[in-house]
């Protein structure tokens, strides 16, 4: 039994420009997460998005891309067990 | 006088190659004496973030290899003022900065077309 019954995780790994990214957040239902990994974690500093309420981010994307030390955003950075973790949590998952 | 040649960058440091390829293309250019000039624009200013550590994710940190822009003769390097503000970059990173001491930051594409 998930904590999350009837939510999706969303994974995201598309840059803030790319129209997959703005279609995922479309996408987003309430209760819903989402994951920021790879060049999504860009959106932790781009003013220009409003980002879910249940926010993740890969903490080795963030720290190569200088998204660890200077947070312009407070959302819980995990790592890749953490990201393990956080998928067994979730009843469905999609891969943006 | 050979006219000076523009490289603009606008896709993020990390997740694909075409940056690195353009900065490449412009250190071959003024390798060969050739006047180059680099602009950082869109998701491309993300190049110009302090604190990056491409080991993180097994890669190179860009802005070292930016320190190679000025070694090589890279005359004079762009930044877009608009994108650095959506994107948060509060001034280059102070390893890229001596690179790009003269960067100049212009408010929209048209000041830099009429360098």
């Amino acid at each position: 039994m998930t904590d999350h019954d009837a939510t999706t995780l969303h994974i995201l790994n598309k840059h803030p420009d790319h129209t997959r990214f703005r279609a995922c957040l479309d996408a987003m239902a309430p209760g819903d997460a989402l994951l920021l990994i790879e060049n999504a974690v860009l959106a932790l500093a781009d003013v220009a998005i409003p980002l879910p309420e249940v926010t993740y981010a890969l903490q080795a994307d963030c720290e190569a891309r200088g998204l660890s030390a200077h947070r312009p955003r407070e959302v819980e950075q995990l790592d890749y067990i953490g990201m393990t973790h956080l998928t067994d949590r979730f009843p469905r998952l999609i891969s943006w | 006088m050979s006219a000076t040649q523009l490289i603009v960058i606008d896709t993020p440091p990390y997740g694909d190659w075409r940056g690195r390829e353009a900065l490449d293309m412009a250190l071959s250019l003024a390798a060969f004496d050739r006047p180059v000039a680099l602009l950082f624009r869109g998701e491309g200013v993300n190049w110009l973030r302090p604190g990056q550590e491409g080991s993180a994710i097994s890669q190179k940190t860009v802005s070292r290899n930016l320190g190679a822009a000025r070694m090589f003769g890279v005359a004079e390097v762009y930044a877009d003022s608009l994108a650095l503000e959506r994107f948060a970059v509060n001034g280059p990173d102070p390893e890229a900065e001596a690179v790009v001491p003269n960067a100049a930051f212009y408010g929209d594409f048209s000041q830099v077309v009429q360098l």
